[in-house]
């Protein structure tokens, strides 16, 4: 509903709405309060909203995520998850995810739903330099690190992919609502 | 062009910011007093969303190499063009080749330097802000450093006349907010803490966000709660209890509960306490910004 709502409201194309963020459960529309009245963008966005509820949460597209399976955590996740690393990759491979929200970073993309057999908690000590293009999981989600930063998931691979462009439109690979699927590489 | 010949600590080049990003987890960025910035360009005849430097942390230097009009604003400083203190909020003719130093803040955050035509780097997804986080927009995506050479733009019409500046009003230690999107899961207690205490800005500031210190926030959250989109000016909670303002360039979505959410109108105001400045907050439901 989410995010059909969201959809629902970048249609309407209102010049005083400057953005649209879904999120799990959560929608936020920002709106230029010099131009517009809270009042009035509430008419405009209510019926969408309610309009919404029983719209099916249907992905915008499916993104295909080449992965390197060869992440500097996969020994370890294989062992804290009693799993071989060729069951880790596997079973990490096996299902498509849904990218709930976007943020920590640009371009960084929450996806879920991850095998419940590859829960595990975030790194007691957080990485300083995660490079940009890994391939994490931690808890029951999974991302890709689209730029170079302090981290604490468990890093299981790497993609070439660019997933933030400032020169592309739009400049996120993955926006949410997004459906998404790893497939293996080989280096 | 402008050079800068000796670095100032901390300064980058800010607009109004890059809404219509948030989607993409790109914070909005821009000008964190953004009212001083909109009356300095409107001094100098800019467009309103012209660029200039926010210079947070005094010290530093630089060379105008082509006559031009400039103006400062925002915090009080000590800033000199050739050796003659500056004065606020008023357009200075520059010959080329002149410099401009700034000494000392005496007095709040951001000092604003603009110049008629605006400094025209490269706009980025929209903005020519500066995000550090990302190395974007701005110049090269980072600080200033020395040696770099900033391009300025043409302006387009004459300034308007000089106009003081409403938040020139002295501050009275008291930011007005509504209620946060998570406010019931404050208790009673809570919320008289909240409302009566006098905080501290903390040490561990800058854009993403201000920490306060001085009292702790108790909520009924179990820090379960699902991430959800950030506003500017977001007061959340975590389990610590001790408060953080999400400024511009903070996260785009965040899991801590939000007691409060600064009032649009005294986001710059806020914006421009120093470390150790001393913040109340009280209610304000009424309409408008």
């Amino acid at each position: 509903m989410v995010q059909a709502a969201a959809r629902g409201i970048r249609e309407l194309k209102l010049p005083w709405i400057t953005d649209v963020v879904p999120s799990y459960t959560t929608l936020a529309v920002y709106f230029d309060s010099s131009t517009a009245a809270f009042e009035s963008v509430v008419e405009q966005v209510a019926p969408i909203l309610s309009a919404s509820e029983a719209r099916e949460e249907a992905g915008t597209s499916l993104i295909e995520i080449p992965v390197f399976y060869d992440g500097p955590d996969l020994p370890e996740v294989a062992e804290r998850t009693g799993l071989s690393v060729e069951e880790v990759i596997r079973k990490h491979l096996a299902r498509d995810y849904y990218a709930y929200a976007t943020g920590f970073q640009p371009g960084f993309a929450y996806l879920a739903e991850l095998d419940p057999a590859l829960v595990l908690p975030r790194r007691a000590e957080p990485r300083l330099r995660v490079p940009a293009g890994s391939v994490a999981i931690a808890a029951s989600q999974t991302a890709v690190y689209p730029l170079q930063t302090p981290g604490g998931w468990h890093l299981i691979g790497e993609t070439p992919l660019r997933m933030f462009d400032v020169h592309r439109t739009p400049p996120s690979l993955i926006r949410p609502g997004d459906t998404v699927r790893f497939v293996r590489a080989r280096r | 062009m402008i050079t800068i010949t000796r670095a100032p600590p901390f300064a980058t080049i800010q607009d109004l910011g890059r809404p219509g990003f948030r989607d993409a987890g790109v914070p909005p960025s821009g000008l964190a007093d953004r009212e001083s910035g909109i009356l300095l360009n409107s001094l100098l005849g800019n467009d309103p969303n012209a660029a200039m430097i926010e210079w947070a942390v005094a010290g530093g230097a630089l060379r105008f190499d082509d006559a031009c009009t400039v103006a400062i604003g925002g915090a009080e400083a000590e800033c000199f063009v050739e050796g003659r203190p500056m004065p606020a909020f008023t357009r200075i003719p520059v010959r080329a080749g002149t410099e401009l130093t700034v000494t000392r803040l005496i007095r709040d955050r951001y000092l604003l330097l603009a110049v008629r035509g605006g400094i025209d780097v490269p706009v980025v997804l929209g903005s020519r802000s500066t995000l550090l986080s990302a190395a974007l927009g701005g110049f090269e995506g980072r600080r200033l450093r020395t040696g770099d050479t900033l391009p300025i733009g043409e302006a387009t019409r004459d300034g308007d006349p000089p106009a003081l500046p409403a938040r020139h009003a002295p501050y009275t230690g008291t930011i007005a907010v509504r209620r946060g999107p998570q406010a019931s899961l404050f208790g009673d207690a809570a919320w008289t803490a909240f409302t009566s205490a006098e905080f501290t800005v903390a040490r561990a500031s800058d854009r993403t966000g201000y920490r306060l210190e001085g009292e702790r926030i108790a909520h009924a959250g179990n820090g379960t709660l699902p991430s959800e989109p950030t506003c500017i000016g977001a007061i959340q909670v975590p389990e610590g209890g001790e408060p953080i303002v999400l400024m511009n360039d903070g996260p785009t979505i965040g899991g801590y509960p939000k007691i409060a959410v600064i009032r649009s109108a005294w986001i710059s105001r806020f914006a421009q306490l120093v470390p150790g400045a001393s913040v109340r907050f009280v209610l304000d439901e009424e309409s408008g910004r």
